[in-house]
């Protein structure tokens, strides 16, 4: 048994863990920034420490001032949350080696799977259809050109070390290749620290659609359905829903064995989530793992009624899963609310929020650090809310969406707000006919704020 | 002494803007440390049937939470130097040796001012400033955070 974890994040996903710790009677220990001082993560957990000024790298990124803060409240596991430190291999060993559990996978399957080319050998090995492309890293602008040929354009140039949008470009033509390779290796280089690259056949107007899978580290994996994801914006997620509209009992069956089957095949603990393309023709094929609880991680939770941090804290402290199938019921769709304008390219819109009215209600539920007069710093990701809606079906998921963005109420700054409202009057919206390039064609200029 | 009349005392302490109160008579002794806007109350010693009163007064844990390192306001002028890391305070290069710094050395700066130990390691924590030590606001083994004010040291 667990008794004390430290939670190393912050925002709305370290109050998310710290409120599952307390209803299972584990204590919480929070670290933060000086920026984060007056944070709810901070208030909620049992105990806090700081851990450096504002900037990620001198704190929520500093390992070692984790590790010391862990030492001195006498934690006995660290939940690494997701983003800063939560896929990195290093860190995950490194609390192994101080005694402390890591609230997630082994160093090892951290550092295989965030290795994109690994991960897909690994996958093809366990017979899960995987996006064609270069068996492992391209040595040269030669290499590439050949492997690019042999693929057929158009290609994607992606970094290995890459994640979260970062690091990948389209090449449409053999004349582009060149300096596509050239850019995108450089930016891996200072983005990622490691210029390595690989190719992939690049699938147009794909659906981004991912499924969460539960592993105990001891033999037995299950999944809990799918996401859709498509709705992005420079490969950001924006709004994400279970079940996915295109995807079929057949389909969800085919996929949602092959994520086991892939993570099986790892011997895969903990939460984790296998990402898919679907091309139109229903296809699918693996694009990465990512070895974390996700931000999206409560549509799941509406529609197959569960925790899953409560899975994952479960699992680290040694249970096994049961054979039983998770039961998925409903519609859920998240709108993930940023501090950003939408009508001035998501310029970014920290400061102080004078007014913070969430929506309530039947099937309503919001994740949210903020709260009014709470002053977001201009430290970290501009997310600030997530509003998830549950109902018996999209129709009505739609519905309940658009009403409750309607009451939101969150002054003082620009929120996402406005976008998420006109998203859910969108006709291909409502049919659910959207691929990720849907946003490329969105019409941002005519958002209006709500009257209230 | 009952619960109610220590409340009072903090009160007490907390307005009349002393830092530091010691009360002791054959049946107790009560030290009161005061920072900024708090009090916390430690009773050393007591009778069996005043036992229940000791864990009530109990320290917080590691941090409470409405102390946050900048609200510490130490009592004398001069500069405040603050932990840049997270650890364990020693005052001593070991514990059978003499501490660092006492009250009322002069430092230079680079001055090593004391330990702090983190992950099996012991920093040495230099003086960024020179002069006078005026204050000492940490004790021996005590965890500190990042930013804890540490010393007041009056250049």
């Amino acid at each position: 048994m667990l008794r004390k974890v430290l939670i190393a994040n912050r925002g709305e996903i370290a109050l998310r863990i710290i409120r599952t710790c307390h209803e299972m009677g584990i204590k919480t220990v929070a670290v933060y920034s000086t920026a984060d001082r007056d944070s709810l993560h901070v208030r909620f957990a049992d105990e806090a420490v700081c851990i450096g000024p504002p900037p990620s790298r001198e704190s929520y990124l500093r390992a070692d001032r984790i590790i010391a803060a862990a030492e001195v409240t006498g934690a006995d596991a660290v939940h690494p949350g997701y983003g800063f430190l939560a896929e990195n291999a290093e860190f995950a060993e490194i609390c192994e080696d101080h005694g402390l559990v890591f609230i997630g996978p082994t160093a090892d399957t951290i550092r295989m799977m965030g290795d994109k080319s690994l991960a897909k050998s690994a996958m093809r090995a366990a017979n899960v259809p995987v996006v064609p492309g270069s068996d492992g890293i391209i040595e040269d602008l030669g290499v590439a050109a050949s492997v690019a040929l042999e693929m057929g354009y158009p290609v994607m140039v992606k970094a290995r070390a890459g994640g979260g949008g970062r690091g990948m470009r389209i090449v449409h033509a053999a004349d582009d290749l060149e300096k596509h390779y050239l850019a995108a290796a450089s930016e891996a280089e200072s983005a990622f620290g490691d210029g390595g690259l690989y190719i992939e056949k690049f699938v147009p107007r794909p659906r981004h659609v991912e499924v969460q899978v539960l592993g105990d580290g001891q033999g037995r994996v299950k999944h809990f359905g799918e996401r859709e994801c498509s709705i992005q914006r420079r490969h950001q997620k924006l709004v994400e829903e279970s079940p996915s509209p295109v995807v079929n009992e057949e389909l969800r069956k085919a996929m949602g064995d092959a994520a086991v089957r892939g993570a099986m095949s790892v011997n895969y603990r903990g939460a984790g989530t296998m990402e898919f393309l679907v091309d139109a023709e229903g296809k699918y094929y693996f694009m990465e793992m990512n070895t974390r609880i996700q931000v999206e991680h409560p549509v799941t939770e509406e529609v197959a009624d569960c925790d899953l941090v409560q899975y994952q804290l479960l699992v680290a402290m040694g249970e096994t899963l049961s054979d039983r199938p998770a039961v998925m019921d409903g519609h859920a769709i998240e709108c993930r609310i940023n501090a950003e304008d939408p009508s001035r390219g998501f310029a970014p819109s920290p400061g102080a929020i004078t007014a913070f009215h969430p929506p309530g209600g039947h099937g309503v539920r919001v994740d949210t650090h903020a709260y009014a007069g709470y002053v977001i710093p201009p430290f970290y990701d501009s997310m600030i809310a997530k509003l998830i809606v549950r109902a018996k079906s999209r129709d009505l998921a739609i519905k309940k969406m658009s009403r409750a963005l309607d009451e939101f109420v969150i002054e003082g700054i620009h929120t996402t707000i406005p976008f998420h409202r006109k998203l859910m009057t969108e006709q291909k919206f409502i049919d659910g006919d959207f691929d990720t390039t849907f946003l490329e064609s969105f019409d941002f200029s005519d958002l209006t704020n709500h009257v209230h | 002494m009952d619960l109610e009349q220590i409340r009072e005392l903090l009160k007490l302490v907390a307005e009349s803007g002393v830092t530091e109160v010691e009360i002791e008579d054959e049946e107790f002794r009560i030290v009161i440390r005061t920072s900024h806007a708090e009090s916390t109350a430690r009773v050393i010693s007591q009778p069996a049937a005043t036992q229940v009163l000791a864990d009530a007064t109990a320290p917080p844990p590691f941090v409470d939470l409405n102390h946050t390192p900048e609200a510490e306001v130490p009592t004398s002028t001069g500069r405040i130097l603050r932990a840049p890391i997270v650890g364990t305070y020693y005052a001593s290069p070991s514990p059978d040796a003499e501490p660092f710094v006492q009250v009322g050395d002069v430092v230079k700066p680079g001055d090593v001012l004391c330990i702090i130990e983190a992950m099996k390691l012991m920093n040495e924590i230099e003086a960024e400033v020179g002069g006078t030590v005026k204050e000492i606001l940490v004790e021996n083994a005590q965890p500190v955070q990042y930013d804890e004010p540490l010393f007041v040291v009056e250049p």
